[in-house]
């Protein structure tokens, strides 16, 4: 509808109260400015939550799924699929607004980007709250809401298979939430093909707030290119570099479970509730034991070389999970942080997490404080609900996670997240309720780690460790995830050049270094103006105490803690090179004109 | 990677192969098994053997991730597009791929292309009186390629070469949903199959078998309940068949 190159300029507005489905178009300049994804997602949040603190699981508060220009072509690794809206687990220390909130993104992988695309989509933006738990299905024009009160708390594994079943063609792509986003579990994930999670920041939660179990996709069209024989060329050339990649190849061969050994041995894994960044028995959970035990094939997604997810089975006392896993996030924050060892086990925990629908790096993250308030006496088994919270316990962390899924008993409490935990508990907790701006960390530890320790603390959803370690790679980043094309690929330098010529091909827009550069700018100020308006400010930026008091006893980083004044410093830093005020995290006015946001914000 | 647990046989055993055990670890073309990948020369030159050859697409199921290239590179070549009166590869909207990978929970993809049956039961199908010229119906061997092909002009749009192929094999034939004339028969690209060059996984090949092979179009849930069956011990794929 705008008429522009590589996009159809339609985005999909669902509106569950009233029942209204409505094509919208989207400005061109949108497009030229936040380009897709988690980009255009956050303007169009920017533009419908006109004023702070609205309540996250309001109706008013958009959720919105978002491929970008690379979605629905096959470029590869283009499979990505942004979920946007105001975030459910985050606040600020002080703020007017008792709903305040950052803004929350999650990214994931799988069909479901390029599916919308190919039903003539860059967006679908769903509000309101249906009055029963419903499905939206879209076959290309034709989009209807329909009941899904008979797939009520079903777990996401049966209910993959149900739904196509009931849809009744397997082209149909689909996402949906578990038993967790249905009971408002603030951590809950979106999934897709019952392997694929947007996990962080509470995705599934708003979208459970809605009263919406799923939405299935079907398209036979797609996108245009602005320059096709430019576009083709690129093509080529993107497809060569990732055929001969030393990178993709190690991707292709364990995914990022290699890296759990790798980190533990480099001293930046998440163990013990980040308390050690290594872990003696990384071994027995790494990607060389997965590859022998349990993996049989390789997966990928739409288009892609690396094929980085590997699914098997599983044998033993906790045997006969068909599922995919470890990865090094799931792996290491069921695993190493919770000092679980045994694979079988901790790929019971991450498949119930998947089918339940919650988080893993949250939902681990939660019991590995759990655990640490037990083991210091802080709270008792009674508190816990008789679950004998031991490290190591798979037993135990099988329990906590049901309890959490449906917020029963301590499950209540803990389905709230470690800053709300370590408010009720007290005694000190705190220093080791590791978050940031009450989103959980991630399997990245950072005692000898400071740069990740900048991605943590600055990132604008929370806790992040994609963000970026770097003002150069977050504005990079922020335009991988505005494109639909994959992180990983990217790891390989030599793609860039052919990126950057898909991208301009595509979009009729040069892109050269600076221009992408300053186009993840653009996204992240205004995602930064966001959170200021909600409240947040530079003790927002803060990191718990753990990380410079409690040094590591183990390992090769033996000893190695974050210097408080250092890190003060380094983002005293960050702040004024980013053109913002380093008291309140502000955007100057003239970084607003520079970046053309001066008329938005 | 993980290619597929598969179970190491020497070639000695060749001839006591079941239907099952071919399909746990080999490929299968468009449901045809042909033996390939571990067996080895020995097993090549078994199935190729005294009859008559025929090139087509096999597919090495353990080696597929279901990332769908295949359909991308298919539908660019047989659906080109046309910029500035030049006719360029298309880009590559799977819809119109000849291609098709049928992916399951649990993780089995199945591409699924023209099995070129010996038997043709699509084109014994074809309602149309044979031409006395050629001898053909609408829908016909290309005697060339062994490609099935149809004649649109003669046509009439009847469905029922492609409810043959869904009942009798892979079902890949699909009606155009307006004329009801068949589609998504593989053109073999004249020779340079696009989704063989450009499987990243090498899980494609086109390689000579035997014209009187045994096997042979088995419908892509079939296929994928085998192997879902021998990789995890399952075949529940749920409400859908």
């Amino acid at each position: 509808m705008s008429g522009k190159p590589g996009y159809h300029g339609v985005i999909l507005n669902i509106d569950l109260s009233s029942g209204k489905i409505e094509k919208r178009e989207v400005a061109p300049q949108d497009l030229d400015n936040f380009v897709g994804g988690q980009g255009l997602g956050m303007k169009i949040l920017w533009d419908r939550l006109k004023k702070p603190g609205v309540d996250p699981l309001s109706p008013e508060n958009p959720l919105m799924f978002m491929p970008g220009p690379f979605s629905g072509l096959p470029v590869p690794s283009s499979s990505r699929t942004c979920v946007v809206t105001k975030s459910p687990i985050t606040s600020p220390l002080k703020s007017d607004y008792p709903h305040a909130s950052t803004v929350s993104y999650s990214n994931m992988g799988g069909f479901f980007g390029p599916e919308m695309r190919f039903a003539g989509y860059d967006g679908i933006v769903i509000t309101g709250k249906a009055k029963e738990l419903c499905y939206v299905v879209i076959d290309d024009d034709r989009v209807e809401i329909r009941d899904a009160r008979k797939f009520k708390g079903m777990r996401t594994d049966a209910f993959d298979k149900a739904f196509l079943g009931e849809l009744g063609d397997r082209r149909y792509k689909t996402v949906y939430i578990g038993p967790a986003g249905e009971n408002l579990v603030p951590y809950s994930s979106i999934l897709h093909t019952a392997g694929r999670a947007a996990g962080r920041g509470g995705v599934g939660c708003v979208m459970g707030s809605k009263n919406l179990k799923a939405i299935a996709v079907r398209g036979s069209g797609q996108p245009s290119v602005a320059d096709h024989t430019r576009f083709l060329a690129a093509l080529e050339r993107a497809r060569t570099v990732l055929k001969t990649s030393p990178f993709a190849k190690a991707m292709a061969e364990q995914g990022t479970a290699s890296a759990i050994v790798r980190s533990s041995n480099a001293g930046t894994e998440t163990v013990r509730n980040f308390r050690e960044g290594t872990f003696p028995q990384a071994d027995k959970i790494g990607g060389d034991a997965a590859k022998r035990d349990v993996w049989v094939r390789d997966i990928a997604c739409y288009c892609c070389p690396l094929a980085c997810k590997k699914s098997g089975i599983t044998k033993g006392k906790y045997g006969g999970v068909v599922h995919d896993g470890p990865e090094y996030e799931t792996g290491v924050m069921l695993g190493s942080n919770l000092l679980i060892s045994d694979m079988p086990g901790l790929l019971k925990a991450i498949y119930n997490l998947d089918d339940l629908g919650l988080d893993q790096i949250s939902t681990g993250n939660v019991i590995g404080f759990l655990m640490e308030a037990y083991e210091k006496g802080m709270i008792d088994r009674k508190f816990l609900d008789g679950i004998d919270l031991r490290w190591g316990s798979v037993d135990a962390t099988l329990a906590m996670i049901e309890k959490i899924a449906a917020r029963d008993g301590v499950g209540e409490l803990a389905a709230k997240g470690v800053a709300a935990l370590a408010q009720r508990i007290g005694q000190g907790s705190e220093k080791f309720a590791i978050h940031v701006k009450g989103l959980e960390l991630a399997a990245h530890n950072i005692q000898a780690n400071q740069p990740r320790a900048l991605s943590y603390a600055t990132a604008e959803r929370g806790a992040c460790h994609l963000s970026g370690d770097d003002i150069a790679t977050q504005n990079k980043r922020a335009v991988l995830d505005s494109i639909g094309l994959c992180l990983f690929p990217t790891f390989e330098p030599a793609l860039e050049e052919p990126m950057l010529s898909l991208l301009s091909a595509i979009t009729g827009r040069e892109y050269d270094r600076a221009e992408f550069a300053k186009t993840g700018e653009r996204i992240v100020n205004l995602e930064k103006m966001f959170n200021y308006r909600e409240g947040f400010r530079r003790e927002d930026d803060r990191l718990p105490d753990r990380f410079f008091e409690d040094a590591f006893t183990i390992g090769p980083k033996k000893g190695a803690v974050l210097d408080r004044k250092e890190f003060d410093l380094m983002l005293t830093k960050y702040y004024k090179d980013r053109g913002w005020d380093p008291e309140t995290t502000k955007p100057g006015a003239s970084k607003l004109k520079e970046l053309g946001l001066d008329s938005i914000v | 990677m993980n290619r597929g647990k598969e179970e190491t046989r020497g070639p000695d055993e060749r001839t006591s192969f079941t239907r099952r055990e071919f399909i746990k670890g080999v490929g299968i073309g468009g449901g045809a098994i042909v033996l390939l990948g571990q067996f080895g020369v020995h097993a090549a030159a078994w199935a190729l053997s005294g009859d008559p050859v025929l090139k087509m697409i096999v597919v090495h199921y353990a080696k597929c991730t279901g990332c769908r290239t295949c359909e991308a590179a298919c539908s660019s070549r047989n659906r080109p597009a046309s910029v500035a009166g030049r006719e360029l590869p298309g880009l590559g909207n799977p819809r119109y791929a000849n291609i098709r990978v049928h992916s399951f929970n649990p993780d089995v993809d199945v591409p699924n292309v023209c099995a070129m049956c010996a038997d043709t039961p699509c084109v014994k199908a074809c309602p149309v009186e044979p031409a006395p010229k050629t001898g053909r119906r609408a829908l016909y061997r290309d005697q060339a390629s062994h490609t099935i092909r149809n004649d649109t002009g003669r046509c009439i749009g009847c469905r029922s070469c492609a409810k043959a192929c869904a009942t009798q094999r892979t079902g890949v034939i699909s009606p155009n949903p307006a004329t009801g004339k068949p589609e998504r028969i593989c053109t073999l690209c004249g020779g340079d199959p696009q989704c063989v060059k450009r499987c990243p996984f090498e899980a494609l090949s086109y390689v000579e078998v035997r014209r009187d092979r045994k096997f042979y179009g088995l419908e892509p849930e079939k296929i994928a309940a085998e192997l879902a069956r021998n990789w995890y011990g399952t075949a529940d794929f749920g409400g859908l068949k």
